[in-house]
């Protein structure tokens, strides 16, 4: 199983294509340098059989058979052919026995058998050779042995033995290696994977500290266990949450209908608990509404819709809603706007985001307490702040008011789905804006209305002033 | 009798809905498939149709246009789910349709199938009368027989309203629809503050009472009490 795997790894099979192509162009490479030696010697010894035969041709008839005869005496290594023979063919002089069929005579070195005088030399040996007709009618032969190209090319190919079999083995050897180690540590990933998808979210992938692609890849999804990790956590205590805020006014609602059953007398009684049942539940269906609409917000993106938004005229509108609210619960409302600004935006969205704001200052704020609703322009862009003279958010509590469905343990009898901030958060993320709670006394909220790169919206999301 | 058609494929729901309906003396025929409520759409000739929007054989919104391209004008409250209001969904509104989200209140659903059947026609008129209450639109002025009725923006867009669908019922949520463009429900009881202010500008102490609190459901605006 492993050793199919193995040779079907791609990894292997590309070292072995590279091995293949290697050892293709390293013959290429010895052919071409055989031929173009062959090429190069055969060339040499076409011009020295040309110099001979002009050389002995120009020689008087009386030395030129003892100059033959010299010559062939002066080669050892008996590659030097001569032949010279009259007009009927008989020889005069030289080592061939004559000259060979259908040879032709006064043209360029040609290759050709010859038939050797004598010697030990087995069978006809192919040669280069020239022939001459000279003026007295005789015919001049000069061929040279050209088997020292055969050495050449027994050399090269020793030399391809030699060089390309080992390099190709060493490079399939590597493939393997590579090819191997790769498996493994895939297998390794594998079974922690395996683990993490039974559940065991603690497991994170095995990574040596080298900069090594797998190694950076094993830290990148690494990372991202621990983002997803804390994520389903933290996704957890909110189902957690929603569990237990959608069962208190479930319970309530059962209870009420149970007492109701068997203790209401009259119909006025039964309407009241109807009624109280009632109540009860559309509490409970006020929070999955909430919940819905907080995911809907998380998951859209609406940025097609954004257009321009004057904040000045949405904070009038604002205020104009809560004047009579705020009134009945004698508090002041009050509205600055210290200059008209526009951002990009949707105007709906932003239109709740700031309400909800408002909503909670008044809603917290006691009898007699000031809310004020401010757009102002800085450095990073318009700001709306909303503050109010209420209890504010401690210091300890700023990060948690933004969990979803907290509410500060003094607050818990105020009616509420206590999302309000969650859904804040959510307008105000999907539009590159920031939020930042500062910590009481007194509560003051802003939204930083300035646009930043992606990149950094991660970490500016939520800022939790410390300083006040 | 007014004839409404009901399409929705739970049963009990059905049921709860025609009963409720039925008391109200509306007529109701029912249809439990999207093919089978299109065909009774097309036959029966309905005043007002109620349409689930996920149905078996055909989607609601998919009958709604389908009985638009044949010029059929029925107006049609769609029920839904699906909590989040796309660009379908406001093409809805726009068209003179409404979408109510499950679960609703029967009173909810009731009111507003009653306000689709009296849809107030188009007019010309720029002044709106209701027994002594008088609104000039174009001067922005209101009064209740010679007395003057100072209003800021917002209740006069509220006063407004009412008086166009004067002698029925409005409940909150419509009013947060169509007077303060709400696309959400805000957890003050927003609508009774402002609903409180405008009554106490109509409603003088010694004069009849013509805005009325109907308990548990909403306003409504009557001229004779």
């Amino acid at each position: 199983m492993l050793e199919v795997k193995f040779i079907r790894s791609n990894t292997f099979r590309w070292a072995f294509g590279v091995a293949c192509m290697f050892a293709i162009f390293v013959t290429i490479l010895f052919a071409f340098i055989y031929f173009n030696i062959d090429d190069y010697l055969v060339a040499r010894s076409d011009r020295v059989i040309m110099t001979q035969i002009g050389f002995f041709s120009a020689l008087p008839l009386e030395r030129r058979v003892s100059a033959i005869e010299d010559h062939l005496a002066q080669d050892p290594r008996s590659v030097q052919f001569a032949g010279l023979f009259d007009v009927h063919g008989h020889r005069i002089a030289g080592n061939l026995a004559r000259l060979p069929d259908r040879f032709r005579i006064d043209a360029p070195v040609q290759s050709a058998r010859v038939a050797p005088l004598n010697r030990n030399a087995p069978g006809n040996p192919k040669v280069r050779a020239a022939a001459r007709r000279l003026e007295n009618g005789d015919t001049l032969m000069i061929g040279r042995n050209v088997d020292e190209t055969r050495e050449i090319s027994h050399a090269v190919g020793e030399a391809l033995a030699l060089g390309l079999l080992p390099a190709f083995c060493l490079c399939l050897l590597a493939g393997a290696w590579l090819s191997l180690r790769a498996q493994k540590r895939v297998e390794e990933v594998n079974q922690r994977v395996q683990r993490i998808i039974a559940g065991n979210l603690r497991e994170r992938l095995p990574h040596r500290n080298v900069d090594e692609p797998f190694s950076r890849l094993a830290v990148i999804v690494n990372g991202m266990l621990d983002e997803m990790e804390s994520m389903i956590n933290a996704l957890s205590g909110v189902g957690n949450d929603i569990a237990h805020d959608l069962r208190t006014p479930l319970t309530r609602a059962r209870l009420t209908l149970e007492r109701g059953r068997s203790h209401a007398g009259t119909l006025e009684q039964l309407q009241a608990v109807a009624d109280k049942t009632i109540a009860g539940i559309d509490q409970s269906l006020a929070i999955v509404t909430a919940l819905l609409r907080l995911a809907d917000i998380e998951n859209s993106r609406r940025s097609a819709a954004f257009g321009d938004v004057a904040l000045h005229d949405l904070l009038r509108e604002v205020y104009d809603i809560y004047e009579p609210i705020a009134e009945d619960k004698q508090i002041r409302l009050s509205v600055g706007i210290g200059v008209k600004l526009k951002v990009r935006g949707d105007r709906d969205l932003l239109f709740e985001a700031i309400v909800n704001l408002v909503d909670n200052a008044v809603k917290f704020t006691p009898e007699g307490g000031k809310v004020d609703i401010e757009l102002a322009q800085s450095e990073k862009g318009a700001i709306v702040r909303v503050t109010d003279t209420g209890p504010g958010i401690p210091r300890q509590e700023t990060e948690a008011v933004l969990r979803r469905f907290y509410r500060s343990d003094k607050m818990r009898n105020t009616p509420g789905v206590g999302l309000g901030l969650n859904l804040v958060v959510a307008i105000v993320k999907l539009h590159g804006f920031r939020l930042a709670i500062h910590p009481g006394p007194g509560g003051r909220v802003e939204i930083i209305c300035s646009r930043h790169k992606r990149e950094e919206l991660k970490s500016a999301q939520l800022i939790c002033a410390a300083e006040s | 009798m007014t004839k409404v058609l009901l399409i929705e494929d739970d049963g009990e729901t059905a049921e709860e809905i025609s009963a409720e309906l039925t008391d109200r003396g509306f007529e109701v025929d029912w249809s439990s498939d999207g093919i089978d409520g299109l065909d009774k759409a097309r036959s029966l000739q309905p005043d007002a149709m109620i349409v689930d929007r996920l149905l078996p054989g055909m989607d609601g919104l998919t009958i709604i246009d389908t009985l638009r391209r044949d010029q059929v004008r029925t107006p049609v409250l769609v029920l839904s789910a699906l909590g989040a209001v796309d660009d379908r969904v406001r093409g809805l509104r726009v068209g003179g349709d409404d979408y109510l989200t499950k679960p609703f209140a029967v009173v909810e659903l009731v009111a507003r199938i009653e306000a689709l059947l009296r849809r107030p026609a188009e007019t010309r008129e720029t002044v709106l009368r209701v027994g002594q209450l008088e609104v000039d639109l174009i001067e922005r002025t209101a009064r209740r027989g010679e007395r003057k009725i100072d209003l800021l923006p917002r209740e006069f867009r509220l006063l407004e309203y009412m008086m166009r669908r004067s002698d029925q019922l409005l409940t909150r949520a419509m009013l947060l629809e169509e007077v303060w463009n709400y696309k959400f429900v805000p957890t003050t009881n927003l609508v009774d503050v402002h609903m409180g202010r405008v009554r106490h500008k109509v409603d003088w102490p010694g004069e009849t009472a013509m805005i009325h609190n109907v308990r548990g459901a909403g306003f409504i605006l009557r001229a004779l009490p």
